[in-house]
């Protein structure tokens, strides 16, 4: 439970970083955008796509959030609504470890993918090939972290739940990878202006 | 495009999805919970049987080792509604869908920059 706690209070000081993001960097012309990605990562995450060994994964989002409004703050204000939503209305994920949830997705998931994405895009030149690889990279180290933290609390041997996250995640990796590409590119096709670095996209 | 009609699309895109995420969502255990039966035995690692009895004793080990075992009533529990079946589970996607769509405008629209 103290590792709960630690875990929360990290997350409030993100979600306070990310407030102040907004209040910085996220205009009013943002808003509406904002709303109907939090809502689209909220629908994508019930489809749990198959995988390999009997096992399923989803997209988490971050990354795509992070990358279209150009902030890793992003990433953490969305997955902290849907994260909160998941948790009180529909009983996914916990009130207790929604602390650790946030960091793990929203924080990993969107200082990752961002950071990964304009790193990556600046050496292969690609967006999309950068969004792809951004995208698995950030749930891939989520899923790392998590292992780290459930064997911290003494529920999963170290070696074995790096080993056994580290294989499923990889593979659900390429889903969000791939998610995270094609949102890029409808989103980019759509609206090319709204996106937060406009010049980068060519599509 | 317009602003509005982009929104309006985006809006579509996450309902189309809530409505056949109860249809098309793969029941197999997620990454987490896959590698959780595996190390507590109940699932082989790069199998896809699942013993219950062994799952469920699994759940109750947890809640020994980390002492939480704080739990309450959602309102739509696994994305359902109680009482109802697939129709239900559809409703609860839809429901939550708007439910953030919603609370993102509002929170967005309190914490945004303002224009002017």
């Amino acid at each position: 439970m103290g590792q709960a706690l630690v875990y929360w209070i990290i997350a409030l000081i993100f979600i306070a970083l990310a407030l102040r993001w907004a209040r910085r960097s996220m205009g009013e012309e943002k808003i509406p955008l904002v709303a109907v990605l939090a809502a689209g990562i909220f629908a994508i995450q019930a489809l749990n796509i198959p995988i390999p060994w009997g096992t399923s994964g989803h997209m988490v989002g971050a990354a795509l959030a992070a990358i279209v409004l150009g902030s890793p703050y992003a990433g953490v204000f969305i997955l902290t609504l849907v994260l909160l939503v998941q948790g009180i209305i529909f009983g996914d994920g916990g009130i207790t470890v929604m602390g650790a949830n946030i960091i793990n997705m929203g924080v990993v998931g969107g200082f990752v993918g961002y950071y990964g994405y304009t790193a990556i895009k600046s050496v292969i030149g690609n967006v999309y090939a950068a969004a792809f690889i951004a995208g698995w990279a950030s749930l891939f180290i989520s899923a790392i972290l998590c292992a780290v933290e459930l064997a911290i609390a003494g529920t999963f041997p170290l070696e074995l739940g790096l080993t056994m996250m580290g294989t499923y995640h990889a593979v659900i990796g390429l889903i969000e990878g791939g998610i995270t590409a094609v949102a890029l590119y409808l989103i980019a096709s759509a609206r090319p202006d709204i996106l937060e670095h406009p010049t980068a996209v060519s599509a | 495009m317009e602003t509005k009609q982009f929104i309006i699309i985006g809006v579509a895109i996450a309902l189309v999805i809530a409505i056949v995420a109860p249809f098309l969502a793969s029941g197999s255990p997620d990454g987490l919970e896959s590698a959780f039966f595996s190390i507590y035995g109940a699932k082989p690692f790069m199998g896809s049987e699942l013993d219950e009895d062994a799952a469920g004793a699994a759940e109750e080990q947890v809640v020994a080792t980390t002492g939480n075992d704080f739990s309450y009533e959602a309102l739509m529990p696994d994305y359902s509604i109680p009482g109802m079946d697939k129709g239900g589970e559809v409703l609860a996607v839809v429901l939550g869908t708007l439910t953030i769509l919603v609370l993102g405008l509002v929170v967005a629209k309190i914490s945004a920059r303002p224009d002017n």
